[in-house]
């Protein structure tokens, strides 16, 4: 989940009240934030429904409903700038929307410059995908001269100074030298053409989803802002904008909006109109297992910061605020309502479905076998699934095919185990320094193959025991397997096989009903010493099915 | 303990040294009592520290310097020094050259050497120089020695015999014995020894009788069947001494925090399922109704396989459900507004979420009531440390019935905690991209005193159930079974959950 920090005092000027720490972390925990309280800074936990509280004017807007500072739909005024973005048609194919913005009356301050980078940065990791989705830029206005072109430039096409850099490069070279396009590059990879934004003039503003351009760098001394999202997805574009802007509305600058003219059509950014939902109290009730009346629901979800746009008969019409695109389904509406009731208000009910329990028949059977095998003096292990195919293959001295992963954290995790006994023997291994004999098992589950079935793979329960000292052999093991077969009323026949991890001569294949169950017998002294261990070992492995 | 009792509870050997000590005057060496008593020393050892535990004798140390012979010393004892033999040589030739005196003396060139120092050193001869010769002589203490044994033979004689203690030689041994030790024939040696003493404890005990009879420390065979076991005296154990302890085979600590969720769940009715290990990203993530470009589904957060190459997909209906809900949304809902892809569909991935069992259940069972839960193994794209592991259990159940509400979401989770123990729990909203509303539960954890996060649960969203043809509220929660465990076994170290050591295995008692 994306985290974001905030200033106590800064949030509780925007919520326009002084609350106590510990109850505003608490109020925070009941909004669904959980927070994390260092000094004067507060570590704010947002989850990923709710982009429009990755900013603290974002969060104290919700708080203000929440506390009863001011409830109901929040009002933006939003006026005309005369700025237009003209859209090339070569966009379309490589990065096809943009949505932007105008904030005017604008005064920078250290808080605000840091509240702004932060809902930026966390807006292109969640919402925007790290930027493929949609990529936000900010300019000061008073560098660029209107018309704004959205349009795209060959790789060698254009040089321009990016932030941070003293010098022009082109976009090819920002892709291989500047740290933001080494980082966002990939975007582009392989694309003919990239994005461009570029005033009448040919200053360029940025090239997005990278860089900014340095000559339209905000600084302290700027007074209007020009904010542009640009993306593979429009509703994220806009959404993205939407937050931003609503965001600096809340600081009291002034927003205004832009014209884009994409070659077919034309439309007006940000669009702050209210969103209309339906919302049934029957529903709201069954779902959360109350009795409110429309009233009730009403005032709830205005301290949500619904409006509330009439009630007719059990069904509410609510008008969410315009950064609430995460509203999807009339649930959505509900849970905002459970909310705002509070969950700590919500008396748990006593359940009422009466079924009868029961265990999956393989953990049956494996609660059995570990019943038996620590009656015979073994101890239990618990190993990784996740291994590789040189403890998995080579140390056994056999070939085979395992499922294997795509993208392994560390060549020690590479493939899914198909046998216990080498994780057996690295336990072995593991324990050299403990006084012999030792009698290790592990119940577990191995994967193997199957292009039969849906998964094209499957579990395996198996039970597979080991013991290591001197004596240890062939008639023991034997003997335990034999037990554990019996005691779980598997019938069995015993079979001689040669296998190279065994011990040649000492080896026994089990079979029931024609299938193989798995071999007991006295480990191989190749593969003994390949484990690093030093005394006689033997084992067995057995699939635990009836 | 009384004394009658203390008595009663000697063994026969113990009893056997008690009585030698008194029979000694109650003051003794320990090889002075073993030829007394005849027992080895290691039983006298043994008997000693049993008898001066309970009181009855105790045991001094005594530090001593003693004076013991050498080979070489030993040798010269029988033969005579080699001075002396130069000594008695020269008598019956009279002053000679040196390397005739020598010869005759019928010495090694060594022990010629030694001779003629000592000679010069203790004034038995002298040296002169005539015609470019050196010449030895007696000397009139020489003459002297002739007839009687000097103090240094004397001494050495009296440690042929046998070694003494350096305190009781008398004081004109002295520079004797520095001398010897000087060359190598005598040596000195610290020695510690123990007397042992009987105790005021110990006379009593002596004064009430003690009877030496023999005992049994073992019931056999053949004294049960000869009937021998009625006369016999069965030693009095000293039970609360110490035993080797002895180990169980035991079920893993992990796996019995296992054992206990599930009878949990299995008393509140719940039917266990298994997950599949390796899981399509159908079944994982798109009946979940997480986008195809989910944030979780991307390859820094699960482990997706090159082998199998490729899953099956299910029925094609239930497919472009699922697609539909993704695409444009289902049940009122806008859906997520992409193009969905089977492709991705398809790709295999190390299941990420047990979910991914409950739903596969779901969608065979649409029909209420419906109660499973599933304790298995997931897999996260994780390098592993102390806070995290590639593999861990997750524990996750769903209830389906119509009416079912929020609150009574919250009981059921109340439930399970109480039943683990916890009876402190509080909710908050959450947020789960599969359930709506979501609760996240904290418990309350007297022994650090803070809440800590293990639950996660919330209703299914009906873009999920809608595809599947559930027509009931479902309520689904998942335990954060690591932590739980942790905490359940007092482990700070995640990793800890997969120990393996079979000395801590067999030391850390059963929950």
């Amino acid at each position: 989940m994306p985290s974001i920090t905030v200033n106590y005092r800064d949030l509780c000027k925007l919520v326009g009240k002084r609350i106590e720490s510990t109850q505003l972390c608490e109020r925070l925990g009941m909004l669904g934030i959980e927070t994390e309280a260092a000094g004067d800074e507060l570590k704010l936990e947002i989850t990923h429904n709710r982009p429009d509280l990755l900013s603290p004017e974002g969060v104290a807007r919700a708080l203000r409903g929440f506390l009863g500072v001011e409830t109901g739909l929040p009002l933006y005024k939003l006026s005309t700038s005369g700025v237009t973005v003209e859209v090339d048609l070569s966009v379309k194919a490589i990065r096809p929307f943009i949505a932007a913005g105008v904030v005017t009356n604008v005064k920078l301050t250290d808080e605000i410059v840091a509240s702004l980078m932060q809902v930026q940065e966390k807006l292109h990791a969640s919402l925007c995908r790290n930027r493929r989705r949609g990529s936000i830029g900010v300019y000061d206005l008073d560098t660029v001269k209107p018309p704004v072109r959205y349009t795209t430039t060959l790789p060698d096409g254009i040089r321009f100074v990016p932030l941070e850099f003293a010098r022009e490069l082109t976009p090819a070279q920002i892709l291989r030298e500047h740290p933001k396009g080494i980082e966002y590059g990939s975007i582009m990879q392989g694309r003919p053409r990239y994005p461009l934004l570029i005033d009448s003039r040919g200053v360029v503003l940025s090239m997005p989803p990278i860089i900014n351009s340095e000559e339209t760098r905000v600084t302290s001394n700027t007074k209007r802002l020009f904010i542009d999202v640009t993306g593979e997805d429009e509703r994220v574009a806009n959404q993205s904008l939407t937050i931003l802007m609503t965001g600096l509305a809340e600081r009291g600058f002034g927003i205004q909006s832009v014209a884009v003219k994409y070659p077919s059509r034309r439309v007006r950014t940000p669009d702050l109109r209210p969103i209309r939902h339906r919302l049934s109290t029957r529903a709201t009730n069954e779902f959360i297992g109350l009795n409110l009346k429309p009233k009730g629901i009403a005032k709830i979800a205005k301290n949500m910061r619904y409006g509330v746009a009439g009630i007719k008969g059990e069904t509410l019409t609510l008008l969410a605020p315009p950064y609430r695109g995460d509203l999807m389904h009339e649930v959505d509406l509900i849970e905002d309502i459970a909310i705002g009731y509070g969950y700590d208000r919500l008396k748990p009910t006593l359940p009422k479905v009466v079924t009868t329990g029961e265990r999956a028949s393989v953990e049956r059977l494996s609660e059995r076998a570990r019943r038996v095998l620590t009656g015979l003096g073994f101890m239990e292990v618990m190993t990784y699934t996740l291994t590789n195919p040189h403890m998995n293959f080579e140390l056994m001295r056999v070939e085979g095919e395992a499922a294997e992963i795509a993208n392994p954290v560390s060549e020690e995790y590479t493939i899914i185990r198909n046998s216990l006994l080498p994780c057996l023997l690295s336990v072995l291994r593991a324990n050299r320094r403990n006084p012999l004999p030792q009698l290790v098992f592990e119940v577990g589950d191995v994967v193997v193959l199957d292009e039969s079935i849906e998964t094209s793979a499957r579990n395996v329960r198996r039970a597979a025991a080991m013991v290591i000292g001197e004596g240890a052999g062939f008639t023991q093991i034997k003997a335990v397997a034999e037990a554990l077969l019996r005691e779980l009323g598997i019938a069995h026949e015993v079979r001689p096989i040669e296998h190279p991890s065994f011990l040649e001569g000492r080896a026994a294949e089990f079979v029931s009903d024609g299938e193989s169950l798995g071999i007991a017998g006295e480990i191989h002294p190749e593969v003994i010493l390949g484990f690093e261990l030093g005394h006689p070992i033997a084992a067995f492995e057995l699939e635990l099915k009836k | 303990m009384d004394l009658h009792a203390t008595i009663d509870g000697l063994s026969f050997q113990e009893k056997k040294v008690l009585l030698a000590l008194q029979e000694l005057g109650g003051r003794a060496g320990i090889s002075d009592l073993a030829g007394h008593a005849d027992l080895d020393q290691s039983t006298i050892m043994r008997a000693v520290l049993a008898l001066s535990e309970h009181g009855l004798m105790g045991v001094r140390e005594k530090k001593s310097s003693k004076a013991a012979i050498l080979p070489e010393g030993l040798e010269y004892a029988h033969d005579g020094l080699p001075e002396r033999k130069m000594l008695v040589t020269l008598a019956s030739s009279g002053p000679e050259a040196v390397n005739e005196v020598a010869a005759h003396a019928n010495l090694s060139e060594e022990r010629n050497q030694i001779a003629l120092v000592w000679l010069k050193r203790k004034g038995w001869a002298e040296f002169t120089k005539r015609d470019e010769k050196t010449v030895l002589a007696m000397t009139e203490s020489g003459s002297e020695a002739l007839s009687q044994k000097s103090a240094d033979e004397k001494l050495l004689d009296l440690l042929a015999a046998q070694a003494r203690n350096v305190d009781e030689l008398s004081a004109d041994m002295k520079e004797p014995l520095r001398t010897l030790v000087e060359r190598k024939l005598v040596k000195v040696e610290e020695e510690t020894w123990r007397e042992l003493e009987l105790s005021d404890l110990g006379n009593q005990a002596l004064k009430l009788g003690i009877k030496l009879v023999e005992e049994v420390s073992e019931l056999s065979h053949e004294l049960l069947t000869s009937g021998r076991w009625r006369e016999a005296k069965f030693r009095r154990y000293d039970v609360v001494a110490p035993v080797t302890p002895a180990h169980p085979g035991k079920v893993h600590p992990q796996q019995q925090v296992i054992d206990e969720l599930r009878e949990i769940l299995l008393e509140m009715g719940f039917v266990e399922i298994k997950s599949n290990m390796v899981e399509s990203e159908f079944w994982n993530f798109d009946a979940l109704f997480q986008a195809q470009d989910h944030p979780a589904r991307e390859i820094h957060d699960s482990l997706s396989l090159s082998k199998p190459e490729r899953t099956k997909l299910p029925s094609p209906a239930l497919v472009k459900r699922v697609a539909a809900a993704h695409e444009r949304g289902v049940a009122g809902s806008t859906g997520w507004g992409y193009k969905f892809s089977v492709d991705i569909s398809q790709r295999p991935i190390l299941c990420s979420q047990t979910t991914a069992a409950t739903v596969r259940y779901l969608a065979s069972h649409p029909e209420p009531p419906v109660k499973v839960f599933c304790i298995d193994r997931v897999y996260r794209h994780e390098k592993i440390d102390y806070k995290h592991l590639a593999e861990f259990y997750q524990a996750e159940g769903i209830v389906m019935d119509p009416k079912l509400t929020l609150r009574d979401m919250l009981g059921y989770l109340k439930q399970i905690m109480l039943k683990l123990g916890f009876s402190k729990i509080r909710f908050r909203p959450g947020y789960f991209p599969y359930t709506e509303p979501s609760v996240e539960a904290d418990v309350y954890f007297p022994e650090k005193r803070e809440w800590l996060e293990v639950l996660g649960a919330g209703m299914f969203r009906p873009e999920l159930l809608h595809p599947l043809g559930v027509k009931h509220p479902v309520l689904a929660w998942g335990i954060g079974f690591s932590r739980l465990a942790m905490i359940r076994l007092g482990i700070e170290d995640i990793r800890n959950l997969f120990n393996n050591d079979l000395e801590w295995l067999r030391t850390r008692r059963m929950i």
